[in-house]
């Protein structure tokens, strides 16, 4: 039981992280319909400003998350602006292309900053709550750190929820989304909502990044976005690209797979489990599960 | 901004970017020739990036000043010495292009290299094939010289360490139950196999095998759940330091789990305590060399002192096994040139300890295989974020 118990807290942490995560891709590819391989990247420069803030700065680390977030941000409307919006008329496989590029030159850009040596959240510098059970159930304990991840995807989804559907800019992100082109003639400034998606997507990419190192315990290097960039995107085709509660629902359908399939089955197989779970699901549903088929989209 | 600023201006700081990159890369141990001649050029082949790069460094370090002192001593017969640094990334296809591309080069006389089994094991085919010395001062897996009449080694192997460290857990640690994490690769599941199957003659109960992918594997929470519910009295990694360090950690931090940790010599880096933390102090790891042991010969006094000086840290078993290695190479185009077949043939017939070469880490000579047998295994432990000499040692097993 306490085992159990154990793989269940561990499952919600790992998918409440790739709900985060997946919610940037699937925010950007429902406005421009451009899979954003560069978002791992995002994800791990986030981490390794929080890292710098904590380590380097001795920042408290609240506000580490607050920087990576507001970096995060300026980097996401950064990458739209040079590397994406020139080409935004042109087919989706060159920006698709392009996104691999900008993925590979950010994981280099990286690596020039801070080297290739894998790094971690010094314990020392981080509030003490992080590492000690905040509560107990059947001999399983649920630590600091990942009741802090729970807490703060819930509280970050919550106003991305209420920014999407209550305000002006959300409302422009829903035209956009549904048509470019008769939101441009309405008066809505369409450059302008793709870059706050971009900015949102990466800010949440940031949260993620700072969140699954410390549940980690490290990992913090210049190639660490790749996987769970990954399997973030598996979670997001799985709930329905372009759908904000799908993405939610496949980050934590993922974690709950992999959790407990490698906790009970095979724990090396644990990926191959998860996307078991995404090529069985779009195999019957291709749109995923919350999504819309492409025909009704349009 | 104009969109074509925009558009050129990423291009633009990108190649900014690789060019001082590539500068870096141009200005490694290029020296002027001795008087005109060519030099003579040693390949080193480690991982710069990857999960290994912090064994590259040591590595690089330790093959530098080696190059440096014999290049300040006049070189080798008035050539200089030069070496070409190449980054495998601890990945099987890099290393294979790095073997391509190192064999290819006829100025190049000799490899010093690989570092991770599986590297070494992927390039042998290629050194084999077009004939250049494969001189490893870090691959441990059996089969790396089996069959390879290029490949050679100066460490023991992992049939050695894992027996070494199966006995060394059950007599002197006094463990009976263990789980084993291991590495999906050549090194990993070698030695893990050969930690099972003398754990299995001395009575250690072997409770689960866990593998885990490098760099993919990210969270051990999952399998650490699993492990902790059989309660083991020990947990043994096979593999490399960075993972080893996620698994101490969050067995010790997070699951409160209060086990003995071992590990080989994959975990003998520092960056094992730089991201374990305190969750290290402790931890029991096997290694061909180790410094501080109270009985230090001279020469490994010497070079804990020239290290430091040169490098501005504490040399590890790396530096030193690839300083030997670069130390060694050299002693044989002293004696036959840089001929790449005559290399081989010096190496061959190495096979006795007067023929052999005395080092830092001890006396290196070779069987038929190009398996050196002539060093122990060593057992430290961390203490106070450093790797020390463990209070017992277990010198005596062959």
């Amino acid at each position: 039981m306490s085992e159990f118990v154990g793989h269940f807290f561990n499952a919600l942490t790992l998918g409440a992280i790739y709900a985060l995560i997946a919610v940037g891709y699937t925010m950007v590819y429902g406005v421009i319909k451009l899979i954003n391989f560069a978002h791992g990247e995002i994800y791990m420069f986030g981490t390794f400003l929080g890292l710098m803030a904590v380590a380097g700065l001795g920042w408290h680390l609240g506000f580490a998350i607050i920087l990576a977030m507001a970096g995060c941000a300026a980097l996401g409307a950064a990458i739209d602006a040079v590397a994406y919006r020139p080409i935004r008329g042109s087919s989706r496989l060159a920006a698709l292309i392009t996104a691999i590029g900008v993925s590979l030159s950010l994981q280099t850009v990286a690596q020039l900053i801070w080297g290739a040596n894998p790094r971690a959240f010094p314990t020392e510098g981080l509030p003490a709550f992080l590492l000690r059970p905040v509560l107990s159930v059947a001999g399983a304990e649920l630590l600091g750190k990942e009741l802090l991840v729970w807490v703060a995807a819930l509280l970050v989804m919550l106003l991305l929820h209420l920014l999407v559907a209550y305000t002006r800019i959300g409302k422009a992100m829903r035209a956009c989304a549904e048509d470019k082109v008769t939101a441009a003639l309405m008066g809505i400034p369409v450059n302008r909502v793709i870059a706050v998606t971009f900015m949102i997507g990466s800010a949440m990419a940031a949260v993620a990044g700072v969140l699954y190192s410390l549940k980690a315990g490290g990992n913090i290097s210049f190639r660490m976005g790749y996987y769970p960039g990954v399997i973030a995107f598996a979670a997001a085709v799985l709930g329905g690209i372009g759908n904000l509660k799908g993405a939610v629902l496949g980050g934590l359908l993922i974690g709950f797979t992999q959790a407990l399939c490698g906790g009970y089955l095979a724990s090396q197989y644990d990926f191959a489990f998860a996307f078991g779970l995404m090529i069985v699901v779009i195999l019957f549903r291709p749109w995923g599960l919350l999504g819309r088929p492409e025909s009704a989209r349009a | 901004m104009s969109i074509a600023a925009r558009v050129f201006l990423f291009p633009a700081l990108l190649l900014v970017g690789a060019l001082v990159a590539g500068c870096g890369q141009e200005a490694k141990e290029k020296k002027p020739a001795g008087q005109g001649q060519t030099p003579i050029r040693i390949a080193v082949a480690c991982p710069m990036t990857g999960s290994g790069a912090a064994f590259g460094e040591m590595i690089q370090a330790g093959a530098k000043l080696k190059a440096r002192e014999v290049n300040a001593a006049g070189g080798i017969a008035g050539r200089k010495l030069e070496l070409v640094v190449e980054d495998d990334r601890g990945d099987t296809s890099e290393a294979t292009n790095v073997a391509r591309k190192i064999a290819s080069d006829k100025s190049i006389c000799l490899v010093v290299g690989h570092f991770n089994s599986t590297c070494s094991n992927a390039a042998k085919d290629t050194y084999n094939r077009v004939g250049i010395v494969q001189f490893s001062p870090g691959s441990t897996n059996v089969d790396v010289c089996r069959g390879s009449p290029w490949t050679f080694r100066n460490l023991y192997r992992d049939d050695y360490q894992g027996t070494f460290q199966a006995r060394y857990a059950r007599n002197v640690l006094k463990l009976s139950k263990v789980a084993v994490f291991y590495d999906n690769d050549d090194y990993g599941k070698g030695l893990m196999q050969s930690f099972c199957e003398e754990a299995a003659k001395v009575g250690l109960e072997v409770v689960a095998r866990e593998a885990y992918i490098r760099e993919r594997t990210q969270d051990f929470k999952t399998p650490l759940i699993k492990v902790k519910a059989l309660a083991p009295d020990g947990v043994f990694v096979s593999g490399l330091y960075n993972e080893a360090a996620l698994i101490i950690k969050t067995a010790r931090q997070d699951l409160g789990m209060n086990v003995v940790f071992m590990g080989g010599d994959g975990l003998a880096n520092d960056t094992l305590v730089k991201i374990a933390g305190a969750a290290a102090e402790g931890t029991y790891i096997t290694t061909p060399f180790l410094f501080n042991t109270g009985q230090d010969s001279p020469e490994a006094k010497e070079f804990f002192a020239k290290f430091k000086q040169a490098a501005g840290r504490d040399p590890d078993t790396w530096a030193a096994l690839t300083y030997d290695a670069v130390g060694m190479a050299v002693g044989a185009i002293r004696a036959v040139g840089d001929d790449r077949a005559r290399i081989k043939e010096w190496f061959a017939a190495s096979t006795a300890p007067e023929k052999g070469y005395r080092g830092v880490t001890g006396l290196t000579y070779f069987d038929r295989e190009g398996d050196c047998y002539s060093k122990p295994a060593y057992v430290a432990r961390v203490k106070n974020g450093q790797f020390l000499p463990a209070e017992k040692q277990l010198l005596d097993i062959k």
